[in-house]
C-alpha cells in the first residue's frame, strides 16, 4: 500500500509526485490544502504528527521530509533509475539539492510567501487564523505561517531573499552551461527537486530569469517539461498555481 | 589518490577523517589551521561547490580532479565510491532513516553546535590575534555569508536569541539520540552507520559546551554510545590528527540558522 499526502505539483510536494511518475508507481494520492490548513487538521496528524507535507505511507512506514522520500522511492521501488551510477554525479546530485533544499528554495519561498500564501488566508476571520496558527505543531511552521498571515517578514529578510534567489539563478545558469544535467550526464532527483522550485522562475523573476539572461535554465525547464511524466505530474494540480506551468509548452 | 584538507578532528573535519579510517582508505592529509585561509590552492577554492559550501570552512576531498564538498555527502561518497567496510545498510527504509539523521545534524544540530562553540573557543582566540590581517582575509572572502560568519566570531557579535536557540537546539539533538537508542543497537538501525558517525561528529564537543545536558544520569544512553564510538580505532586514528591536543575546542563558523525562525 503506497499512498502520498500532498498539495499543489510544486515545491515540496512536486518532488516526490515527479520521482514515482518517472519510475512508473501507482500510489495512492491524497490531496491535502495547504491554503485550508488541511496539513494541520486532527486527522492528518494521527498520520505525520509534525504536520508537513508532503508524507508518503509505504505500509508500515511513514516517511518525511521531499528530498530524503525520493531518494526511498528511487531504491525501493522498481523502474528507471533517477540516481546517476558515478559515485561522484551522485554527490554533485545531493550537494546540489541541499543547495536547492537549504539556500535557494526557501529565499524563493519567503517571496513567494509573501506575495501569495499570506494574502491569499489573511482575509479569513481574524480568531479561526489564530486557532489555525496556534494547532502548528512545528515552531518553524508557526513562525512562518505567523509571518506570513500578519505580513511581518522583515524588509531586510526579504531583500536577503532577492538577494539569494539572484545568486541561486545564477549559479544554475553556470551549472547547466557546463553540463545537460544537474548531477552530469543525466537525468536525476537533482533535476526533479530544481524543477519544482525552477519551473516558475521565469514568472516570478522575469528579469532575471529568461531566455536572453539564462539560456540554459530556459532550456533545461523545457527539456524536464516535455517529459511525459511532469505533465502527469502537473495534471493532478487543482488551482491556477499548477496551471501556470503551461507556458513552457510554447 | 585521494587528498583531503581539513582542520582539527572536530565537527565537520571529524566525520570523513573516520570513515577514511573505517575503511582503511589511503590519502594524503592537508591540515588546514583556523586562519589558514590560503591553504586551499585557488584551483581548488574556486569551486562553485567550495564557495557555496554551507558548512563554510568545512573539509575538502579532492577525488579524481573533483573537490567535493558538504562533510556527510563527502562521506556518502566516500562510502559509495569504495564499498569495502560499508557505512549504510542496504534496506531502503534504513538507508532514508541516515539520510534523515544527518538533515537533522547539519541543518539543526550543526549550526547550534557552532554557535557555541565559535562563542566559547573561537571567539577569545580570535582576539588574540592581529585583528587588522583577520579583517584583510575576511574582506577577500568570497560570499557575504561567509563574511558575515566570520566577522560575528571576531566581534563576537552572537546575539543572547542565538546562544538560547541553539541550547534548545542541542537539546533536541540529546533527546532525539536517547529516544533513538532506547530500543538498541545504533542511530539508524542495527548496525553502526554514517548516520553515528554524523551525528557523534557534532555532539561529541557537546560536553564542554552544554556540560548540564549529559552524564550517565541526563542522557545515559547517549554518554554510553559516545563512549562505545569513542573505542573505535578510526575514530582514534582520525583523532590523532589533531596537532592542537583539544580538536574539540576548535570551531569555524560556516553552517547557517535556518533563516525561517
Amino acid at each position: 500500500m503506497l499512498t502520498l499526502y500532498h498539495w499543489e505539483p510544486n515545491a515540496n510536494s512536486g518532488k516526490p509526485m515527479l520521482a514515482l511518475m518517472e519510475k512508473g508507481v501507482a500510489f495512492e494520492s491524497h490531496y491535502l490544502d495547504l491554503l485550508n490548513f488541511d496539513q494541520h487538521s486532527p486527522e492528518y496528524l494521527k498520520i505525520n504528527p509534525n504536520g508537513t507535507i508532503p508524507a508518503l505511507v509505504h505500509d508500515e512506514l511513514m516517511l518525511t521530509e521531499s528530498t530524503a522520500i525520493m531518494e526511498y522511492v528511487d531504491e525501493a521501488f522498481d523502474g528507471p533509475k533517477l540516481t546517476p551510477d558515478d559515485p561522484l554525479e551522485r554527490w554533485r546530485m545531493r550537494w546540489w539539492m541541499r543547495f536547492f533544499d537549504q539556500y535557494f528554495a526557501p529565499s524563493v519561498s519567503m517571496i513567494g510567501w509573501s506575495v501569495f500564501v499570506g494574502p491569499s488566508v489573511r482575509d479569513r476571520d481574524p480568531e479561526v487564523l489564530k486557532a489555525a496558527i496556534a494547532r502548528i505543531p512545528l515552531k518553524e511552521r508557526r513562525i512562518a505561517w505567523s509571518k506570513a498571515i500578519y505580513n511581518t517578514f522583515s524588509p531586510e529578510e526579504l531583500d536577503e531573499s532577492r538577494r539569494r534567489s539572484a545568486v541561486g539563478i545564477a549559479c544554475l545558469e553556470k551549472a547547466l552551461s557546463e553540463r545537460p544535467w544537474i548531477a552530469g550526464n543525466s537525468y536525476s532527483l537533482g533535476d526533479i527537486n530544481g524543477f519544482n522550485l525552477g519551473y516558475a522562475l521565469p514568472l516570478a523573476q522575469p528579469a532575471l530569469c529568461n531566455d536572453e539572461k539564462t539560456p540554459h535554465i530556459m532550456k533545461w525547464l523545457r527539456a524536464i517539461y516535455a517529459r511525459p511524466a511532469a505533465k502527469q505530474t502537473w495534471s493532478l494540480g487543482r488551482t491556477q498555481m499548477a496551471a501556470r506551468i503551461k507556458f513552457l509548452e510554447g | 589518490m585521494l587528498e583531503l584538507y581539513h582542520g582539527e578532528p572536530n565537527t565537520f573535519s571529524l566525520k570523513p577523517l573516520i570513515v577514511l579510517h573505517e575503511k582503511g582508505l589511503d590519502y594524503t592529509s592537508h591540515y588546514v589551521g583556523p586562519t589558514d585561509f590560503d591553504a586551499v590552492p585557488a584551483t581548488i577554492r574556486d569551486a562553485m561547490e567550495v564557495q557555496y559550501n554551507p558548512e563554510g570552512d568545512g573539509p575538502i576531498l579532492v577525488d579524481r580532479g573533483t573537490a567535493i564538498t558538504e562533510s556527510f555527502f563527502v562521506s556518502l561518497y566516500l562510502d559509495e565510491a569504495f564499498p569495502q567496510v560499508p557505512l549504510r545498510a542496504t534496506d531502503a527504509a534504513n538507508r532514508w532513516r541516515v539520510l534523515m539523521w544527518a538533515r537533522f545534524v547539519n541543518e539543526v544540530l550543526a549550526p547550534a553546535v557552532v554557535t557555541l562553540g565559535c562563542h566559547k573557543y573561537l571567539s577569545p582566540w580570535l582576539k588574540t590575534q592581529n585583528r587588522a590581517e583577520i579583517e584583510r582575509a575576511i574582506a577577500a572572502m568570497p560570499t557575504p555569508e561567509r563574511r558575515s560568519g566570520w566577522t560575528m566570531a571576531l566581534d563576537d557579535s552572537y546575539s543572547a536569541e542565538s546562544i538560547e536557540d541553539s541550547h534548545r537546539k542541542i537539546a533536541l539533538g540529546v533527546k532525539k539520540v536517547e529516544d533513538a537508542l532506547a530500543s538498541g543497537g545504533w542511530l539508524a538501525g542495527p548496525a553502526y552507520s554514517l548516520a553515528d558517525i554524523d551525528a557523534f561528529a557534532l555532539l561529541a564537543p557537546v560536553s564542554g559546551l552544554v556540560p548540564d545536558l549529559l552524564g550517565e544520569n541526563n542522557a545515559p544512553r547517549m554518554t554510553a554510545w559516545l563512549a562505545r564510538i569513542l573505542k573505535r580505532p578510526a575514530v582514534a586514528a582520525a583523532f590523532a590528527k589533531s596537532k592542537t591536543g583539544k580538536p574539540l575546542e576548535s570551531f569555524a563558523p560556516g553552517p547557517e540558522h535556518s533563516r525561517w525562525g
